[in-house]
């Protein structure tokens, strides 16, 4: 059985429908891309899968399965044992998206210690051990500087361990390379690869870098205009495909050795 | 080569110092020597914080170098000033990266287009309307977008907006500071398709600065790569896949993601993080992330060596003597 089901789902803000008829399926470990132009409901799509559509943003119809149960029935209490335990997101910038006048320390502790009932020095403890796990140099300094003191690539790595802690089944990552420099994107880019193999998470990565893309991912979904034009199998996207959309959208990508234009 | 007959503007030992606290000094750009010929791109790459903007700044006067010169027209329009420099400001446009901040949001297109020919003389106001549509129409708008604000237009037609101000003085050189990364890969591709005809026609030189290699090989002639404020990597556009050799650049070069890549090799992306540009190693920058460091790279720093055609490197690695 597939681990997260998006059966036809339809997203309105208000009467208006923004995406429509949306339909992905995810199995354990599988790792699933969505591409698309800005604009075209890509970020919706799994901002509605965690419950965390903007204001008077709804799922107005179609159902989201995960583990069995659907995400749509769910009161605040379960969403609050769900989120940032079984399924966690990471956004584009995962330093931005912290309090910037608090340590990291302290925004770890505070999230491990809503899943836990643990002291703070042990959740402080867990949560060096997980900035180190995810391969961070030196986590207690890191613990304790603001989130502007680091670097755009180390804060998105924070931003992946703090995701990490519970080993959730699924992560959600909402182009968490976007704002990264290319050495750094493929330094990001493999942890997250690692991260399927080691704990068998499954990921859905929205993002609008298709090498990027092509690269992690089993399965790609192409979304436009707030619907999915194309979806299939990395090879048959990349190479087999006959939908117009997905062949100018592949065709448009600079590779190397490829199209030159002078 | 490139015909020496076409060196348009000349970059001499260009270095920027900006004073930071405790007296010490962080060196952005470290004894720069480029040269950009006429109607050819010089695509300039490296990650945030190289000092590749800091550079392309100096070409349109929004910031002067310490020491060096950059010549243009004969002169050295570093140390332009009043009139002068009101005169030489008309060869050299920029376009910036963000198309959505660098308008004022209260003018319209047709304003935008034409402030640069009125600051100049160059038209009448009453002229502006036919000017406004004639340009919107170089860059592929239609002529009734003059009426409009920024922000009734989407990324891509302001991105247009932009290169159409740039181009009304008919500058020989246009500086453009990451042009495209705020655009749509489908739009992007369309923008490139633009300036290299404009460039085709008009004969137009180009710095082109941006982060990732293997959009940046498919339009330019020439390709820098800088790091930590220095260029490590001079070389042709047109085979850098095959013929770039500095470790630095065979590392932006591995992390680039492509479509026709094989995926099942794994990516080796270089370790860490650029070091602080105010405590620079002595010897070469790039020794601490290098994997072919070695003892001579820790007291010395390497210099561009010539070793091809139109190919410079900074690397111990290609020293005197040809390729090691």
């Amino acid at each position: 059985m597939a681990l997260l089901e998006i059966k036809n789902i339809d997203v309105s803000y208000g009467k208006h429908v923004t995406v429509s008829g949306c339909s992905i399926d995810l199995e354990q470990g599988e790792i699933c891309s969505v591409v698309g132009e800005s604009g075209s409901g890509k970020t919706t799509v799994i901002r509605a899968v965690l419950g965390l559509l903007p204001g008077g943003g709804r799922v107005s119809s179609g159902d989201i399965i995960y583990d069995g149960r659907s995400l749509l029935q769910l009161n605040k209490k379960e969403w609050r044992a769900l989120r940032g335990h079984d399924i966690s997101m990471i956004f584009q910038d995962s330093g931005a998206m912290m309090n910037q006048t608090r340590l990291i320390g302290k925004s770890f502790v505070e999230y491990i210690r809503t899943h836990e009932h643990i002291s703070k020095q042990d959740a402080w403890k867990k949560g060096a051990d997980m900035l180190s796990r995810m391969r961070l140099p030196d986590p207690d300094r890191i613990m304790r500087s603001y989130p502007f003191q680091l670097s755009g690539g180390m804060r998105q790595r924070v931003g992946i361990a703090m995701g990490m802690t519970y080993q959730p089944k699924l992560l959600l990552a909402d182009e968490p390379t976007s704002a990264l420099d290319v050495t750094t994107q493929a330094q990001i880019v493999r942890q997250m690869m690692e991260l399927r193999d080691e704990y068998g998470t499954s990921i859905i990565v929205v993002t609008h870098d298709i090498g990027v893309a092509a690269y992690m991912a089993n399965k790609v979904v192409v979304m436009k205009d707030g619907h999915i034009e194309d979806q299939g199998e990395r090879g048959y996207i990349l190479n087999d495909s006959t939908n117009a959309y997905t062949r100018k959208l592949i065709g448009a990508v600079p590779s190397l050795g490829g199209k030159r234009y002078v | 080569m490139f015909d020496e007959k076409d060196l348009i503007l000349e970059a001499k030992h260009v270095t920027r110092r900006f004073p930071v606290s405790n007296g010490r000094e962080l060196v952005a750009c470290n004894d720069i020597n480029l040269k950009l010929y006429k109607g050819k791109t010089l695509g300039l790459v490296g990650e945030s914080g190289c000092g590749k903007s800091t550079f392309m700044r100096f070409l349109v006067w929004l910031d002067r170098p310490t020491e060096g010169e950059i010549i243009y027209q004969g002169r050295d329009i570093t140390r332009l000033k009043g009139r002068e420099l009101h005169e030489m400001r008309q060869h050299i446009q920029m376009v910036f990266q963000d198309p959505a901040t660098s308008f004022n949001p209260k003018m319209k297109i047709r304003d935008i287009v034409c402030e640069p020919l009125l600051n100049y003389g160059r038209i009448r106001p009453s002229q502006k309307r036919d000017k406004a549509a004639e340009l919107l129409k170089m860059v592929e708008l239609p002529a009734d977008f003059i009426d409009r604000y920024p922000h009734n237009m989407s990324g891509g037609q302001r991105q247009r907006v932009a290169i159409a101000r740039a181009l009304a003085l008919e500058p020989e050189i246009i500086v453009m500071d990451e042009a495209t990364s705020a655009l749509d890969v489908s739009v992007q591709e369309t923008v490139i398709e633009l300036i290299t005809r404009l460039q085709r026609e008009k004969n137009i030189t180009i710095g082109f600065i941006c982060h990732n290699l293997g959009f940046i090989q498919s339009f330019s002639h020439q390709i820098a790569v800088m790091y930590l404020g220095n260029i490590v990597e001079v070389m042709p556009g047109d085979q850098l896949s095959q013929v770039c050799c500095h470790p630095y650049s065979r590392a932006l070069l591995s992390a680039v993601f492509d479509t026709r890549m094989d995926f099942s090799k794994k990516i080796e992306p270089i370790k860490g993080e650029p070091p602080s540009p105010l405590d620079l190693p002595t010897g070469c920058p790039f020794q601490d992330r290098c994997e072919c460091c070695e003892d001579i790279c820790r007291h010395e720093k390497p210099t561009l060596t010539e070793i091809g055609p139109g190919h410079e490197v900074a690397c111990h690695r290609f020293g005197k003597g040809g390729a090691a």
